[in-house]
This record gives C-alpha cells, structure tokens and sequence, in this order.
C-alpha cells in the first residue's frame, strides 16, 4: 500500500479509535452526589462535618478544605502511612499518592484535593472515590 | 550561516509557540472551551508544519517544542506548569517521529484527502502522545511515584478527547499547505532582526503579563 491510500486509511482508524473511546467515556462516566472513602460513601457535607477545616498553601494561593489527614484517621484507617490512596474522579482520571504527600492535602466542597508541594496533575477535580489500598 | 539561520528559526518559531500557549491559551481556557486540542489543532498544527515547510530541516520542531517548553515552564515563574511544558516539549518529538517518512517537498501530499488525513493523524497523536508522556513524567519530574494503573483507567478518555484535535488538524493543515503558493523572501538584513526581535517581543509580553498578573 502507497503512503498516497496508507495515510487516508490510518486517519481513518484515528477516527475510529476517537469514537469509540468517546462513546465508552460517555457510558462508562459515574454520576453521583457521594464521595466513597475507603468502600463507604458519604455526602461533602458528612464529610465537612467529620473532619478538620484547614487552610494550606500552593502555588495558586491559600485553599481550604477538610485536611486529608485527619478525615483519613477519622474513618477508621488505623495504620495511614501503611497504605497508598488512589484519588478517582468521575471521568476516570484518578492519581495515586502515598501517606507523605496524602497528609498535606485538602479536600475542598467543590469536590477537589488539593496538595501544597505536587505538581497541578495531582489535584484530582470532581472526586467520586478515595480508594485505601 | 545557515546553521543560524536556521536557530533564529526555531527561536522565532518556538517563542510564536510558546507565545500562543501562554497568553492565548489561558484566554481561551477563561472561555471554558477545550483548551488543549484547540492548542494543538490549530496553533501546534500551524506552527510546526509551517516551519517545515519554510525551512526543510529535520529536528527544527523538537528544538521550537524545547522553546516554548521552556517559555510555558517560567510563566509564570513561581507556578508549576511542568506537566503542559513537557507536553510541549513531547509534541515538538513526537511531531518530527510522524513526518520522518514525509518529504520535505510534501510531494506525498498532493490531494486534500491525503494533506487532510496527514492533519488528523498528525494533530491526534500529538495531542495523545503528549497527554501520555506528561501523565508519565510529571509525577516522576515532581518527586511522586508514577503508577502505570492510573494511566490505564484514564486512556479512554485520552484517546476521546484527542478527537476534535484530529478534526481541526484535519482543516487546518490542507489550509497551511494552500501557502506554500504564496513566495515571502526576506533579505538576511531583515531577517534576523525581525526573527529575534518578534521572540524577544513574545518573551517580554510574557514576562510583563506576570508582573501584570
């Protein structure tokens, strides 16, 4: 095959491939109210109500929310620096960090944590799902 | 000479790069639209097939994706832009591993079919393969642990946003190649002051929309 028919054909698997993962995005998305920590969900307001306020400070200035350590401990993580958490959001994008970084964090009503030394990437919006493991 | 002229070249084309990832980009994510595969359907697309075609010379791109890396990584200084600025750097790479095969005439280009799909393929895997490597680097550039599961889970929705990408590189570069008609010729004693001067031009308004910020 010539790079005159070859090119036209792969553009057209691109297509495809766009496509597909576009509708598998769509059917596969989660929407819902709660956060689940740890296998158990809970509402942002609960979730405000079980653990400490605190301010801290990134690059893009102060953010305020409840402090990830502490709402850890509260829901019964006995052992926080023995495991990893995985921060999932409704679109799948989910990172995951350890106890040193997990420690600093916050995780604000709108949903999204935010860590005083980690690079942009790490602030996971619209969070569905902290995962202990 | 030409060796200079060439390195004005990727300083003139990185710093228009970097220029438009900065301050038009930022404008552009104020609006709420797509950002990242605007930048790269239109903006990446122009600017790196434009330079091929101006100046023939393979590795012009990935030095142009070093530029404007670095412009996007120091504005503004005291932020963490290191995931969009190694994104940059990757698709300036990724851009020269795709056109390796293409001749620099673009004689395999003849038909707006071809020049259109040489459009989508290019701008989708630019706009992927950056994705992908700054998912990679970032979290290891930035003193975490990269693990290989998040990015699994996340490639779906990867591979769909890179799709309106792929649909405006697939208008713009068949609108690029209809200049190749179009003769500019610039004498030696314009070019390299107008080339550094518009870089210098971009670097400053850069800089100053920092302070101003």
């Amino acid at each position: 095959m010539g790079k005159e028919k070859f090119i036209p054909f792969l553009a057209l698997i691109v297509i495809i491939i766009g496509g597909i993962s576009t509708a598998y995005v769509y059917a596969t998305q989660i929407d819902k109210d709660t956060i689940a920590l740890n296998g158990q969900e809970y509402t942002i307001d609960q979730i405000f109500y079980l653990g400490d306020i605190k301010t801290i400070q990134t690059f893009e200035g102060e953010k305020t929310g409840v402090g990830l350590d502490d709402l850890i401990k509260k829901i019964g993580v006995g052992c926080p620096a023995c495991y990893e958490y995985t921060i999932k959001a409704k679109d799948g994008y989910e990172k995951t960090v350890n106890w040193d970084i997990m420690k600093t964090g916050v995780l604000s009503d709108f949903k999204r944590v935010f860590f005083p030394e980690t690079a942009k990437a790490f602030w996971v919006s619209d969070i569905v799902e902290i995962e202990v493991k | 000479m030409k060796n200079i002229k060439l390195v004005a070249g990727i300083l003139l084309f990185g710093s228009l790069w970097g220029f438009s990832e900065v301050i038009i980009g930022s404008a552009i994510q104020e609006t709420g639209l797509p950002t990242g595969t605007i930048m790269t359907g239109f903006f990446v697309i122009t600017f790196l097939v434009l330079s091929r075609m101006m100046y023939r010379q393979p590795g012009m791109q990935f030095g142009m994706g070093i530029i404007a890396g670095a412009l996007r990584l120091f504005n503004p200084f005291v932020g963490c832009h290191l995931c969009s600025a190694i994104a940059i750097m990757a698709e300036g790479a990724i851009f020269e591993l795709i056109w390796y095969k293409i001749s620099f005439d673009f004689s395999e280009l003849k038909t707006v079919i071809t020049q259109s799909s040489m459009g989508i393929i290019s701008a989708y895997t630019i706009y992927i393969g950056g994705y992908i490597v700054t998912q990679i680097l970032t979290p290891i550039a930035s003193g975490a642990t990269f693990y290989i599961g998040n990015l699994i889970v996340f490639l779906p929705r990867i591979f769909s946003s890179g799709l309106i990408a792929a649909l405006i590189g697939g208008v713009v570069l068949p609108t690029i190649l209809l200049t190749k008609k179009i003769d500019i010729t610039i004498k030696d004693k314009l070019y390299y002051p107008t080339a550094f001067g518009i870089s210098l031009l971009c670097w400053l308004i850069i800089i100053g929309n920092w302070f101003l910020a």
